[in-house]
């Protein structure tokens, strides 16, 4: 075989080289220093550069070099590169830059973006760069010149992925701040239900996560949880905090409230789903006796059913103005004498475990447990829920 | 590209050191080849020799990893030899022309009979 072709077969290899290294899964500078290594192992040059145009800053970065002075490397001008013809390797000799022992220079370009400059030194075996060397190098500088490109967008990307998620991280923050103030204002209207809409949202998201929902949707129940109450905001403060018992129109009137709360909260375009449906059918029954619509068993989703039990046992271990309130261990004999009519089963079982879980420290961030009365015997309440969990989890 | 494992290996004999690559000398990887003669040029050695036994093949870039151990001995006047080269190995270097720059022998102990003879 004749050196010419030994050459040309060598030079191929070399282009496939560049390739597997451009399309490689290394990071980015891995990549260029591989393709500087093609290049200087291709051409054998002991001097080379690969310069990257910073658009933003209108410099050159030196990604990789090997044999100049840096010195000399930082004083190239880009407008003088841009003069260049795009991607087409000349003499330095006849450019207007000048960088000691740099003998080829490349001006990289996609389509008309400017993109950066690859320089070369002589090569070890001395002589001339040939014509077919030269071509050669454009092919190189082609594809560098894209790799180069691709970069820059990808970083752009990344930069737009980044900001984007931190304005919606912002917008999270407001819309969870909006939710508070909303539960607050809620609250706020009974005296007897501080904090309530913050705890049902709390034991709700802690059922959610149990029943292996994943975080967005965990999201939804905590924000169905903060707002089932909003439709109280239109009921008046007289009736919410009356202390002698409804007649039978002022419960009618307290009635409307789960109504009002999917009116308000259908007219905001949540990211989760079935908010509105949540809210509105918090007090309905599994046999079918609740309010507004006596929904029954397979028309009440998952998320109300969790809504249902959440709030429900708020509300019995909260003081009321016409009782007191409920002991833990009593709230959840309630729950339990109550499944079938109004409470899942499979609700109830994941609450017990969570509760357990919690009692027994198993959780990092307990979200039932600070909220229960903290007189409570937790070793009567775990024998109790021990109890519960045996005989909803027997099949 | 970082599948195919290189690796090296050195041991010194006398004030020459010798150095085993392992592998297809292809990739980032081989920069452990430069890394290893760089460590005994610093130590102060100048005579190097490179024993392909277990390289057979190299690339483009195994070329360029291979210029700058030339290179930096030659930055300090030091002599490197190439032995137990492939028909391949040496095809390659002989069409690039490296041959002038390096001193190749069939086996490891020509390369040391050599740089014990005290000619170099």
């Amino acid at each position: 075989m004749s050196t010419e072709l030994k050459k040309a077969l060598y030079n191929i290899s070399a282009l496939a080289d560049l390739g597997q290294a451009i399309t490689s899964e290394d990071d980015f500078h891995e990549k260029i220093q591989s393709v500087f290594y093609v290049i200087t192992g291709t051409f054998l040059v002991n001097k080379g550069a690969i310069l990257f145009y910073e658009k933003a800053n209108d410099k050159l970065t030196i990604l990789t070099q090997k044999g100049f002075d840096l010195a000399d490397l930082d004083l190239v001008n880009p407008a003088e590169l841009k003069s260049l013809v795009k991607n087409e390797p000349r003499l330095i000799q006849d450019s207007p830059v000048a960088v000691a022992g740099a003998e080829i220079l490349v001006s990289l370009w996609v389509r008309n973006e400017f993109i950066g400059a690859l320089l070369l030194g002589g090569k070890l075996t001395v002589g001339p760069y040939t014509p077919e060397e030269l071509e050669l190098l454009n092919v190189i500088a082609n594809q560098i010149a894209i790799t180069l490109n691709n970069h820059t967008l990808f970083m752009e990307l990344s930069d737009k992925l980044a900001e984007n998620r931190r304005l919606y991280e912002e917008m999270r923050h407001i819309y969870h701040g909006t939710l508070q103030a909303f539960a607050a204002a809620i609250d706020a209207k009974d005296a007897y239900t501080q904090n309530h809409s913050y705890r049902v949202a709390r034991y709700s998201a802690a059922i959610a996560r149990e029943l292996g929902w994943n975080e967005h949707e965990i999201e939804g129940m905590y924000v169905a949880g903060y707002l089932h109450d909003v439709g109280k905001l239109a009921i008046s403060n007289d009736l919410l905090n009356k202390v002698t018992p409804f007649t039978p129109a002022e419960r009618a009137e307290i009635r409307k409230h789960s109504t009002l709360s999917h009116d308000i909260t259908v007219k905001i375009k949540f990211p989760w789903k079935n908010v509105e449906d949540m809210v509105w059918h918090h007090h309905e029954r599994l046999d079918g006796s609740g309010y507004p619509d006596a929904l029954a068993q397979d028309s009440l989703s998952e998320g109300v059913r969790i809504l249902t039990l959440a709030d429900s046992f708020d509300a019995m271990t909260s003081k009321r103005p016409y009782r007191k309130r409920m002991d833990v261990q009593s709230a959840i004999g309630e729950l339990r004498k109550c499944l079938e009519s109004q409470f899942d089963n499979k609700i109830l079982l994941v609450f017990c475990k969570v509760l357990e879980k919690e009692i027994k420290g198993n959780l990092p961030e307990p979200d039932i447990l600070p909220h229960l009365d903290s007189d409570s015997d937790l070793s009567v309440i775990s024998s109790l829920l021990e109890a519960i969990i045996k005989e909803l989890s027997a099949p | 590209m970082k599948s195919d494992q290189f690796s090296v290996v050195s041991r010194l004999d006398g004030d020459a050191a010798i150095i085993y690559p392992k592998g297809y000398l292809n990739n980032l990887s081989g920069e452990s080849l430069v890394i290893e003669c760089g460590i005994y040029i610093g130590k102060g050695i100048t005579k190097i020799v490179v024993n392909f036994g277990e390289t057979n093949l190299i690339n483009s870039i195994g070329i360029s990893l291979l210029l700058q151990i030339i290179e930096d001995l030659r930055n300090i006047k030091g002599t490197i030899c190439c032995t137990n080269m492939s028909k391949f190995l040496k095809d390659t270097f002989e069409m690039l022309g490296l041959m002038q720059h390096m001193l190749v022998f069939p086996l490891e102990s020509d390369a040391l009979k050599y740089l014990q003879s005290g000619e170099v």
